[in-house]
C-alpha cells in the first residue's frame, strides 16, 4: 500500500512539473499563434508546409500552433467553445482562424475588428471584401470556372446563355454536383439564379438575409429544371461533390462542368486529371468567387501575435507563395504588386472583379431549396 | 433458518437465489450506465428540448446559429418545429424510401442469411463452411470501402457497363438510384445476419433433426416446425439489428442514392449542416427513433417470450 501511494505521489510531482515547464515556455520570449484551420488538406499543407515556415523564417520569435479540423466536421463545437470563452472571459485556445466559420463569427460580433491602424497590409486589400468580412480579413481568394475537354470541345461557350445551350445540345455532356455537397455547384446554381434576377435583388442577397428577394428565384428554378434532362445521367440526378464532379471529368463521362479554380489546376498539376481538361471563366454573369477570411477571436489572449501574422500574409512575398505554391490561390492585393512571373499566371483573374456569392443565410436557404426545385423533377 | 431464498425451478431443483445487495456488482455495471447516461442520455434529452422548442441552455449556441428556428410559446414548448418538417415536400418522400429501402433490404437480407444457414446445417460439409466463412469477408471491409467500391462497380465507366458493352447491351447505370442504396446496404448487412441465424441454427440437436427425418418428415417440414422455431431468438436479432442498421445507416446511401429523395441517414446532416436548420434536422431524428424504437419492440418481445418459454420468468 505504501509503495502504491509513493508511484502516486511521483505521478502528481512529474505531471506538475511537466505543466510548469509547459506554463514556463509560454511565458517566454517565444509567443505561440495557436492557428486553428477548418478545411480541406490542401489548405492544411499551405499553412504548414508553405507559409509557416517562410513567416518563421523573417520572424523567428513567434511559434505557430496548427490544430486542424478537416472539412470543418467539428465547426459546431468550435463555434459554441469561442461563444462561450466571450460569455465566460476565459481562453478559448484559439487565436486565429481560417475557414469557413469566421464569416458566422463575424456576424455574430466575435471577431476583433482589424483594421489599416493594426494591421497596416490590410490597406493593399480591395476595400468591399475587407467591409464584406465583417472583422473576418480576407487573405486568399478561389473562384469557380468551367472545365472542359478540349478533346471533345473545340468552342467552349463564353456566357452563361451559351452554356445552357451548349448542355441542352449536348445531352448528358455537362453536370454540376449538388449546391449542398459542394461550392462549385453552388457557385452554377446561384449564377442561374442570378442571371433571373434584377441587380439590386442580387446585391441584397449578397449583404442581407432576405426572403422578399429569394422569392425572385423561382425564374431560375425554372431553367435549373430544365437541365434535369440533359445533365449527366439525364434523370435529375447530380454529383454529390466537387470530388465527384472532377472524377466524371476525368473519367470522360462528362465534357463541360464548374470546378473550383485551385482544385482544378492542383489536379492538373498533380496529373490526377488528364492534360486535356482546360478551364476558364464565362461572363454575363460571370460564376462567383470569393475570398476566404481569417479571423481573430475577440477573447483570443495572443491576438498581437495573431495579428503579426495576419499582416504578413497580405505582404507579396506571402501572396507570392499562395498563388505559386501547391494551392494555386488567388491572391486579394493586386497582381501588379507581385512577382511578375507569378501574376502573368493569373493574369486573366482579379480578386476585385469576382461576383460575390450570397450571405450564408441566404446560401443555406438555396440550398434547402434547390434540394426540393430541380433533383429528380 | 435459511439465509437464502429458495426457489423451485421447473425441473424441481431446489436452487439458492442469493438477493444479497453486491457493492462490486454496482461498482461493475456503474461505467457503462454513467456513459450511456451521460454521452447518450443527456444528449437525447437536450435534442429532445431542441426539437420541441427549448432554445435556452445547452441548446442557446445552436440556436443562435441556426436558421428557421421554432422557439416555445407554451411551457411544455411547441410543436411548430415538427410541424414545419411534416409540411416540408421533401420529408414524406424521404421517409418513403427510408422505411422501403429497409424493408426491401431486411427481407432479402434475411431469406438470404436463412438459405445459407439452412444449407449449412443439413447438407453441412466442407463447401458449406468454406462458403459461410467467405460470406463473412465483407463483416472486415470497411462500410466506406465497399461503398467506394460498389459505386464505381455500377457507376458509367464501371465493370457491369463494360462487360455489357463488350456484348453490344447498354447495361444500366445504378448509381444515384434506389436500386443501388439496396444493393450496398444488403452486401454489408448480409453477414452479420449470416453469423447470426447460422450460429443459432447450428445450436439445434441433432437429435430432432435426424428423428424428424426418420419419421418421413419432408424438408420444408423440418425447415418450418423445427429449425425456424427452435432458432427463432437469433432471426428475430438479425432481423431487427439489420433493420435497425439500415434504417439509420448513412455512407451507403450517400455515395450510392440520388440528391432527391434521400434516405433520412444522409437528409439529418444535409438539414444540420448544409441547410443549417438544426431544429429540423433533430425532429427528422425523432421520426427515425421513433421507427427503430418499433423495430425494437420485436426484439424485445422475441427475448420475452424465450425467457418464458425456458422458466425465466
Amino acid at each position: 500500500m505504501k509503495f502504491k501511494f509513493y508511484k502516486i505521489a511521483a505521478l502528481v510531482a512529474s505531471v506538475a512539473l511537466i505543466a510548469s515547464g509547459s506554463m514556463y515556455q509560454a511565458s517566454a520570449a517565444t509567443q505561440t499563434i495557436r492557428l486553428y484551420i477548418s478545411a480541406d488538406t490542401n489548405i492544411q499543407d499551405l499553412w504548414v508546409k508553405t507559409l509557416i515556415p517562410e513567416f518563421n523564417k523573417t520572424n523567428p520569435d513567434y511559434k505557430v500552433d496548427v490544430t486542424f479540423d478537416r472539412n470543418g466536421a467539428n465547426d459546431a463545437q468550435t463555434l459554441a467553445k469561442i461563444l462561450a470563452s466571450k460569455g465566460t472571459g476565459r481562453d478559448s485556445g484559439i487565436d486565429l482562424i481560417d475557414g469557413g466559420i469566421v464569416t458566422t463569427l463575424g456576424k455574430a460580433g466575435l471577431l476583433y475588428r482589424s483594421n489599416t491602424g493594426s494591421t497596416p497590409n490590410l490597406k493593399d486589400v480591395p476595400y468591399a471584401l475587407v467591409k464584406n468580412g465583417s472583422g473576418g480579413i480576407p487573405y486568399r481568394a478561389s473562384t469557380v470556372l468551367l472545365a472542359y475537354n478540349s478533346k471533345n470541345v473545340k468552342n467552349p461557350p463564353k456566357t452563361l446563355a451559351d452554356v445552357l445551350a451548349w448542355a441542352k445540345a449536348n445531352p448528358g455532356k455537362f453536370t454540376y454536383n449538388a449546391p449542398a455537397g459542394g461550392g462549385s455547384g453552388r457557385s452554377f446554381v446561384q449564377t442561374v439564379l442570378d442571371s433571373a434576377l434584377p441587380k439590386t435583388d442580387v446585391k441584397t442577397l449578397q449583404t442581407v438575409a432576405s426572403k422578399e428577394a429569394q422569392a425572385g428565384w423561382s425564374k431560375g428554378w425554372e431553367i435549373l429544371r430544365s437541365l434535369n434532362k440533359v445533365t449527366y445521367g439525364q434523370n435529375g440526378t447530380y454529383p454529390t461533390n466537387n470530388a465527384a464532379t472532377l472524377d466524371l471529368l476525368a473519367k470522360g463521362l462528362v465534357d463541360l462542368a464548374p470546378v473550383w479554380s485551385d482544385q482544378i489546376a492542383s489536379a492538373i498539376k498533380a496529373g490526377t486529371m488528364p492534360k486535356d481538361i482546360k478551364y476558364y471563366g464565362i461572363t454575363t454573369p460571370a460564376l462567383t468567387g470569393g475570398p476566404a477570411y481569417l479571423g481573430i477571436p475577440s477573447a483570443s489572449k495572443n491576438r498581437d501575435a495573431a495579428r503579426v501574422l495576419v499582416n504578413w500574409v497580405l505582404t507579396p512575398a506571402a501572396q507570392n507563395l499562395i498563388v505559386s505554391g501547391s494551392l494555386n490561390g488567388i491572391p486579394v492585393i493586386a497582381p501588379a504588386k507581385l512577382d511578375p512571373t507569378v501574376a502573368a499566371s493569373i493574369s486573366s483573374l482579379d480578386i476585385a472583379s469576382l461576383r460575390a456569392p450570397y450571405l450564408a443565410v441566404n446560401d443555406f436557404d438555396m440550398k434547402a431549396a434547390w434540394a426540393i426545385e430541380v433533383p429528380g423533377k | 433458518m435459511p439465509t437464502s431464498k429458495e426457489v423451485t425451478s421447473q425441473e424441481n431443483l431446489v436452487v439458492p437465489k442469493t438477493a444479497r445487495f453486491s457493492w462490486l456488482g454496482l461498482v461493475m455495471a456503474l461505467p457503462p450506465v454513467l456513459v450511456i447516461t451521460c454521452f447518450v442520455g443527456i444528449p437525447i434529452l437536450i435534442a429532445a428540448g431542441l426539437s420541441l422548442g427549448f432554445t435556452g441552455g445547452p441548446n442557446r449556441v445552436i440556436a443562435l446559429i441556426g436558421q428557421e428556428i421554432h422557439p416555445k410559446n407554451h411551457w411544455w414548448g411547441t410543436l411548430d418545429g415538427y410541424k414545419s418538417v411534416f409540411k416540408d415536400p421533401r420529408f414524406f418522400g424521404d421517409l418513403k424510401l427510408t422505411l422501403s429501402v429497409t424493408l426491401v433490404s431486411t427481407v432479402v437480407v434475411i431469406v438470404m442469411a436463412l438459405g445459407m444457414a439452412i444449407y449449412r446445417r443439413i447438407r453441412g460439409g466442407k463447401l458449406a463452411t468454406v462458403l459461410v466463412s467467405l460470406s463473412l469477408v465483407p463483416l472486415f471491409v470497411p462500410v466506406v470501402i465497399s461503398a467506394f467500391a460498389i459505386k464505381t462497380f455500377y457507376d458509367g465507366t464501371g465493370f457491369m457497363k463494360t462487360l455489357f458493352s463488350q456484348f453490344g447491351i447498354d447495361f444500366p447505370t445504378l448509381t444515384m438510384t434506389s436500386s443501388a442504396i439496396a444493393i450496398g446496404t444488403i452486401w454489408t448487412s448480409l453477414p452479420f445476419a449470416i453469423l447470426m441465424i447460422s450460429s443459432g441454427l447450428q445450436s439445434i440437436p441433432d437429435a430432432l433433426i435426424e428423428s424428424a427425418q426418420d419419421a418421413g418428415a419432408s424438408f420444408f417440414r423440418i425447415v418450418h416446425t423445427i429449425m425456424i422455431p427452435l432458432a427463432f431468438v437469433p432471426i428475430i436479432i438479425a432481423t431487427t439489428f439489420t433493420a435497425i442498421g439500415i434504417m439509420g445507416s448513412f455512407t451507403i446511401p450517400y455515395f450510392l442514392g440520388a440528391n432527391q429523395p434521400a434516405m433520412l441517414g444522409v437528409e439529418i446532416p444535409n438539414f444540420f449542416s448544409s441547410y443549417n436548420r438544426p431544429q429540423q434536422s433533430v425532429v427528422m431524428a425523432f421520426v427515425i427513433f421513433g421507427a427503430a424504437s418499433l423495430v425494437a419492440i420485436f426484439y424485445v418481445w422475441a427475448n420475452l417470450r424465450s425467457a418464458k418459454q425456458s422458466g425465466r420468468i
